[in-house]
């Protein structure tokens, strides 16, 4: 899809494109934009090309910034990263909390917005109002006490704790997201499926979650980038260099080791990869999810 | 008046709701039971310790937190670090606001405008949203180096060699240098947001203001703005927000060098617990500065309110 508009692009303002001609009547104004857009475009791009190009030169040649394509790519600066930086171990670290917290915050967090949709019970106004409060609460003004509460619940330093701390932070915008969704969906099914005589768990596993896709794949995109990302916690909680994800492993490895730049800007182009392709491919839930999260 | 029957026949209905509620409140609460249990662990206990802290004292290790009253208040009152990183961090949520809000929203309208290659603007703009602050800090920290950086030598390459700067080490250009990788970072947020809000705008305004004889700008001012209304205020809000809390970027930029020139208030609380281990005034700053951001939240959601209902 991407690939496919970019080719259109690039026939759209090359001068030697066979468009027909009666689509090149181009005013002065469309060309602004377009150069407006590609200036944008550029600078977006820019300081990532410059990171992959400088991932594959020797250190004399990104210092001496002659050469925007290497002249004889080096590939083992990618070894050399991966080797030194224990990047193995930092990358699988994430993977796994960023899996974990998704799944957390999905299931909690689709309980959560069902219950508060669909089901009446005593305190839900408030439960609700508690909910979009928390929002409100930045992490500056709780980080510090998190970081004391963790040390006397034993989870500095713990894989469980950093968990705990990412499914939290994600609870209250996805239940938002899922509680508007359940609002929108029709009730004709769960309640066909209750007068079959399944039970309201039942009905919950095998009738709604199902139904309730869409809403997961926003709340998961959302959730997992954000957790991917996360910086602040993983400073705070972890000491251990084997239980670091991908974020922190990065600035221990850089002030650690002090390695060269152009391995260090391999180490960050690896550190890239999963991120990137998971945006490229992902691209459609994460708008609608972003819209989601912010605008409900 | 009703008939006694009736009411006999009433009876056990009723029952047979209330224990039909009753089982509905503990379904609901049952539900809801694992968001409210970490909210109250990870959140709202934290948010009070937090305020407890700032009236005791904590080095990070010792189990006993003496009690100081209004001490580490005072200490902060005259911490010329922690007001300085509140100053930078005004400038730089009203440069993030401005400038970072009025190229998201230009984008947004450029984009809105085109045919071909929507997609692919898209995905460029938003590209580096999706990157961490570590990754950000990391990357402009190589470009913007005094003598080596490449922006420098770019600046050099094409004649404009006047215009080189120690971006992140001259005191007078440090702040607005760390306030435009903010941007690189974070517009495509306001963009996709803005975008989205645009495509939802009927198209059948936009005939209705022509018909009118409204022009491009009439258009705007008439039809795009008004519409465009609460995505630009929670847009905004957001925007400041993230600003205000800047945090990762910064760190791994300048860590709020030169001198204080851009430390910000969050970091400013982190090396006030970890690095000088002074959990008690850090927990002072932590709550007068995240007082201010709670108290900005509730402000800009109640002015929304208002206007919502008006």
């Amino acid at each position: 899809m991407t690939t496919e508009e970019m080719s259109t692009t690039a026939s759209s303002i090359s001068p030697d494109s066979p468009a027909p001609r009666r689509r090149w009547r181009v005013s002065p104004e469309k060309v602004g934009i377009y150069g407006l857009l590609i200036v944008a475009a550029l600078t977006a791009l820019y300081p990532l090309l410059w990171m992959i190009s400088g991932s594959l030169q020797t250190l004399t040649e990104l210092l001496s910034n002659d050469s925007f394509v290497p002249a004889d790519p080096q590939w083992g600066n990618y070894v050399t990263a991966w080797v030194q930086g224990e990047l193995g171990v930092y990358l699988i670290n994430s993977l796994f909390y960023t899996l974990c917290a998704v799944l957390g915050i999905m299931l909690v967090s689709s309980l959560a917005g069902y219950a508060l949709a669909r089901l009446e019970f005593i305190g839900k106004s408030i439960f609700t109002f508690v909910i979009l409060a928390v929002m409100i609460i930045p992490a500056p003004a709780m980080f510090l006490a998190q970081y004391k509460l963790l040390i006397s619940l034993g989870l500095t330093n713990s894989r469980l704790g950093y968990i705990l701390v990412l499914i939290t932070a994600g609870i209250p915008m996805a239940t938002l997201i899922m509680r508007s969704f359940f609002v929108s969906q029709p009730r004709d099914l769960e309640e066909a499926a209750a007068l079959d005589g399944a039970g309201p768990v039942r009905v919950f596993w095998s009738v709604i979650l199902p139904l309730a896709r869409p809403g997961l794949a926003a709340v998961a995109v959302i959730q997992g980038l954000g957790a991917w990302n996360e910086y602040l916690m993983a400073l705070v909680i972890f000491d251990d260099d084997a239980l670091m994800p991908i974020q922190r492993g990065l600035t221990a490895f850089t002030s650690a080791e002090t390695p060269q730049q152009q391995i260090l800007l391999a180490a960050t182009t690896i550190s890239i990869v999963p991120v990137v392709i998971f945006y490229l491919l992902a691209q459609r839930h994460i708008v609608k999810g972003i819209g989601a999260g912010a605008i409900k | 008046m009703q008939l006694p029957a009736r009411r006999l026949l009433e009876a056990p209905r009723r029952r047979r709701n209330l224990s039909r509620s009753a089982r509905g409140n503990l379904l609901g609460l049952l539900f809801l039971a694992p968001a409210i249990v970490l909210i109250g662990i990870f959140t709202i206990t934290p948010f009070a310790q937090a305020i407890l802290l700032s009236f005791q004292s904590w080095d990070g290790v010792s189990p006993d937190t003496p009690w100081v009253g209004l001490r580490n208040y005072e200490f902060i009152a005259s911490d010329t670090t922690f007001w300085a990183s509140m100053r930078n961090v005004l400038i730089f949520g009203a440069v993030g606001f401005v400038i970072g809000n009025g190229v998201a929203i230009a984008m947004a309208l450029a984009v809105n405008s085109i045919t071909r290659g929507r997609v692919f603007f898209r995905t460029v703009f938003y590209l580096p949203g999706v990157l961490s602050v570590v990754v950000v800090g990391l990357l402009f920290s190589f470009i913007l180096a005094p003598g080596s950086g490449v922006l420098n030598r770019t600046l050099e390459a094409v004649g404009l060699g006047v215009l080189q700067q120690n971006w992140l080490g001259d005191p007078a250009v440090a702040l607005p240098a760390v306030a435009a990788v903010f941007i690189w970072f974070h517009w495509g947020f306001g963009f996709l947001l803005f975008l989205a809000g645009l495509q939802d705008i009927p198209k059948e305004l936009y005939e209705a203001a022509e018909l009118d004889g409204a022009g491009p700008w009439g258009r705007f001012r008439y039809v795009t703005w008004p519409q465009l209304a609460p995505v630009t205020s929670i847009v905004s809000l957001l925007t400041l927000l993230a600003a205000l809390q800047i945090f990762g970027t910064v760190q791994v930029l300048t860590n709020g060098g030169p001198g204080y020139h851009t430390m910000v208030p969050t970091l400013a609380i982190y090396n006030e617990a970890f690095v000088n281990w002074r959990y008690g005034s850090a927990a002072a700053m932590s709550v007068v500065f995240g007082g201010a951001l709670v108290l900005l939240s509730v402000i800009q959601l109640a002015i929304t309110g208002r206007r919502s209902r008006a």
